[in-house]
């Protein structure tokens, strides 16, 4: 069933490229494999991320869109919903039948009419508004319930590192 | 095969080898005259070869008896020629060394005769392809070398050689197959119309069923004698071959005839040729370990391993099988399909696949897939994938349905993107009027070809009025500044810093003034980028809710209705599309070469991070003391204070 997911990833590099959302980039890392994407977004603006250009990859399987892609930050977070090895955990990149939570949130679950570009736009509205909730990064999670000017200060260091800037 | 080795090895390497060989054959022919040259070497090598063969031929120095042909060769001139060819290979053919010397020489002519071959059709093989041959080439290799250690009793060197030839002639095919295969893959998802490519993958099929079935006459001519355990292990591998390249003529077949790549005679077309070319595999292998000479041997055990692998392989897939089966049966029960009128009227695509509905079931709630895809979805979670409405003991909802669950958006998701043709230029002035605008300035030409003939290319061709006045090139700062005064002295309420911004985007005193006055440029200092914002943060499942009327797309349905985006822009599937962008904007194109798009992505990605480091460092050095903004209250308010539109 590689090929229908091949047409389909096609389709979608297509329409990330002739119809980008604001600031984002997506695309494969090689043509050669069309599984492994890499994408570019930036920072929320009015947000601590603002600004910044944050690359992670996609890894689609083969039978996508049946499952979601995994995804993961290739610069350095530190944000409460992404794990410290950079996989980001949002409720859109859980298959649904991957643990058993409540009814409400098998809603928000994968489905094939998600898109990389729906993905790439919740990670977004991730990073505006984490959901400390779900602890992938707990330290993150604390610091940005109990000390927001820290975690801001964190951010935007990691803004100046993800452009390449020294920090000041 | 060669077409691997030749592939694993730098192309020189190819080279010297060839030559190599051709230098080792000349010696070899050489040799082989200079010894024919006496008219008694028959006689010497024939008393060498009882003295042992593996001393080597000295044998010109050695006494004989008196030549037999040597009145032949005298009286017949012309004929001379060729008998001397005749000797010459015979001797060859006698002489071990000049032998293998052959061997080699046939093994290099058959590597830079695949080697020319891949160039001549499939060109540089992709790296997903050689890996998947370097794979296939071992694995074969391996089990040849199990078939003819272990399987089949050889006693001599000559048998030996024959199956490996045999060998050789079948795995190049093999591999040519599965190239064949791979590559229509690649080509047929690729959105460049390759008709070129696709005539010569045709022909090399053509010329790889034609060569399985003279090896299977040829097996059929010489191996049946033998015996017929020996020509159902010639057959079976021709058999295969036939299969693989048969598989891919039918994906042409399908293809060529536009048939629903996920549509019923596609999924038993696939089914059939699966499960004929493993069923064909499994026998051959069960074959092989019946044949096997010691049951308990290092041979028989792999094979048993390959046999419970290729078991459980054919299993799995009639498993799938009657998975499908039941399933359509279950569906075609509770889920009638959408009649003609109504798959005509729905013009978007399957949500799950993206390509276009022939024929599609229709749920409950009125969503229409593909049959095959949703039997596909169904067997991971029994929902509708767009609103994700249960269909589990589905008899009873097609009939009652749930209480509604409240068809709140159920993910992030965008409304429907704007039609193709609004402009995506993030810096210029948004809003509908403006869309309007460009909508009347623009020429949109939409040429389906694929609606007639499956290959004919379909592409779009955007005319767009760029506007004269717009500067080329983004003003200096010092311009900027004096700009941003300018429109201060008229709007005191608005600081510098929010001015200049917004001039560095629009690049006009006036536009921004419009902007002033549309509303869209706010007196906040964070928020006159409430449009950008707005644009991102549309994922966000808590705006989501908010009215359609939103920049950008005015008149999208509610996010449940909708299905996904791709349906407006998969039609040109050959994505011919140009997107010239105004003022001096780099062209956004989905080119068909897979190096220009490579290139384009590339060039896209470094722009966004010079655009965003140069955005950084403008508005560091602005409020050099100021601390980040704190996240969460300008971004949920922008929206909400967007005032309404004129
Ligand atoms: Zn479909
Ligand atoms: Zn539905």
């Amino acid at each position: 069933m590689a090929g229908s997911a091949l047409r389909r990833l096609m389709a979608e590099y297509k329409q990330l490229t002739l119809n980008p959302p604001e600031g984002i980039i997506a695309g494969p890392i090689n043509e050669e494999n069309f599984f492994e994407w890499e994408a570019l977004i930036t920072g929320p603006e009015g947000t601590c991320f603002e600004g910044g250009i944050f690359p992670a990859k996609l890894i689609f399987p083969p039978d996508y869109p049946l499952s979601p892609p995994k995804m993961q930050f290739i610069c350095e977070m530190f944000h409460p919903n992404i794990y410290a090895d950079g996989r980001v955990c949002i409720s859109i990149l859980h298959a649904p039948g991957d643990d058993p939570m409540g009814y409400e949130s098998s809603a928000e679950r994968w489905s094939p009419v998600q898109s990389v570009e729906k993905i790439l736009l919740s990670v977004v509205s991730m990073l505006a508004e984490p959901n400390d909730e779900s602890g992938a990064n707990v330290d993150a999670a604390k610091m940005w319930r109990e000390d927001r000017k820290q975690f801001n200060k964190i951010a935007e260091k990691l803004v100046r590192k993800t452009l390449g800037l020294p920090s000041p | 095969m060669p077409v691997t080795l030749v592939d694993r090895l730098p192309l020189p390497n190819l080279k010297v080898y060839t030559a190599g060989s051709v230098l080792l054959l000349s010696v070899a022919v050489y040799y082989a005259v200079s010894v024919t040259n006496d008219p008694n070497w028959r006689t010497n090598t024939t008393v060498q070869a009882l003295e042992g063969a593996a001393q080597g031929p000295t044998g010109d120095a050695a006494l004989s008896p008196p030549p037999l042909r040597a009145p032949l060769q005298l009286t017949n001139d012309t004929g001379n020629v060729t008998e001397q060819m005749v000797e010459v290979i015979s001797f060859m053919m006698q002489e071990p060394l000049c032998i293998w010397t052959l061997v080699n020489g046939a093994y290099c002519a058959l590597g830079v005769a695949g080697c020319a071959l891949r160039r001549l059709v499939f060109g540089r093989l992709r790296v997903a392809e050689a890996q998947r041959i370097k794979d296939k080439f071992w694995n074969y290799v391996f089990y040849k070398f199990i078939f003819v250690s272990g399987v089949v009793n050889v006693q001599y060197m000559d048998e030996v050689l024959l199956w490996c030839s045999w060998f050789t002639l079948l795995g190049c095919l093999h591999l040519l197959a599965q190239l064949c295969k791979d590559r229509f893959e690649y080509l047929s998802s690729s959105p460049q119309p390759a008709r070129w490519a696709h005539a010569r993958l045709l022909a090399l099929l053509a010329g790889v069923l034609g060569a399985a079935g003279t090896l299977l006459a040829a097996a059929a001519r010489w191996g049946l004698p033998v015996g017929r355990d020996t020509f159902a292990f010639m057959a079976a591998e021709c058999v295969l071959v036939g299969v693989t390249a048969l598989h891919v003529v039918a994906r042409f077949v399908l293809r060529a005839r536009d048939a629903d790549p996920a549509g019923p005679a596609a999924y038993y077309t696939h089914l059939v040729f699966d499960s004929v070319s493993l069923a064909t595999e499994l026998a051959h292998v069960a074959h092989m370990v019946v044949h096997c000479n010691a049951l308990v041997s290092m041979a028989s055990l792999v094979l048993l391993m390959q046999l419970r692998h290729l078991l459980h392989a054919l299993l799995a897939r009639l498993r799938r099988h009657r998975i499908y089966t039941a399933l359509a049966h279950h569906m075609r029960r509770n889920y009638p399909m959408a009649s003609r009128e109504e798959v005509e009227e729905n013009e978007d695509n399957c949500a799950i696949c993206w390509e276009p509905m022939k024929e599609a079931r229709k749920l409950p709630c009125s969503h229409l897939f593909h049959n095959s895809c949703l039997c596909r979805w169904v067997q991971q979670d029994a929902s509708c994938p767009t609103c994700r409405r249960a269909l589990s003991a589905a008899a009873d909802a097609a009939r009652r349905p749930r209480p509604p669950r409240p068809l709140r958006p159920l993910h992030p998701l965008r409304p429907l993107r704007p039609p193709p043709l609004a402009p995506h230029d993030p810096h210029a002035p948004h809003g509908p009027q403006l869309a309007a605008n460009v909508n009347r300035a623009n020429h949109f030409f939409h040429f389906d070809g694929s609606r007639y003939v499956s290959w004919l290319p379909s592409f779009s061709v955007e005319v767009r009025r760029v506007r004269a006045d717009a500067p080329p090139d983004p003003p200096a700062d010092s311009q900027l500044e004096a700009m941003a005064r300018q429109v201060q002295q008229v709007f005191p309420q608005f600081s510098l810093d929010a001015l200049s911004e917004d001039l560095a985007h629009t690049r006009s005193p006036d536009r921004t003034v419009d902007n002033i006055l549309a509303g869209r440029l706010l007196p906040h200092p964070h928020q006159h980028h409430q449009q950008h914002q707005h644009h991102q943060r549309h994922g966000d499942v808590s705006h989501a809710e908010e009215p359609p009327a939103t920049v950008t797309a005015p008149e999208s349905p509610g996010p449940a209705e909708h299905a996904p985006g791709p349906a407006e822009h998969a039609p040109d599937r050959f994505g011919v599309l140009e997107r010239p962008r105004d003022s001096g904007e780099w062209q956004v194109r989905f080119s068909v070469s897979a190096a220009e798009r490579q290139r384009t992505l590339q060039r896209r990605k470094d722009q966004l991070l010079a655009a965003a480091r140069r955005r950084y460092l403008l508005r560091d050095r602005r409020q050099p003391a100021a601390p980040p903004a704190p996240a969460a209250p300008p971004a949920t308010a922008a929206p909400a204070a967007q005032p309404p539109f004129k």
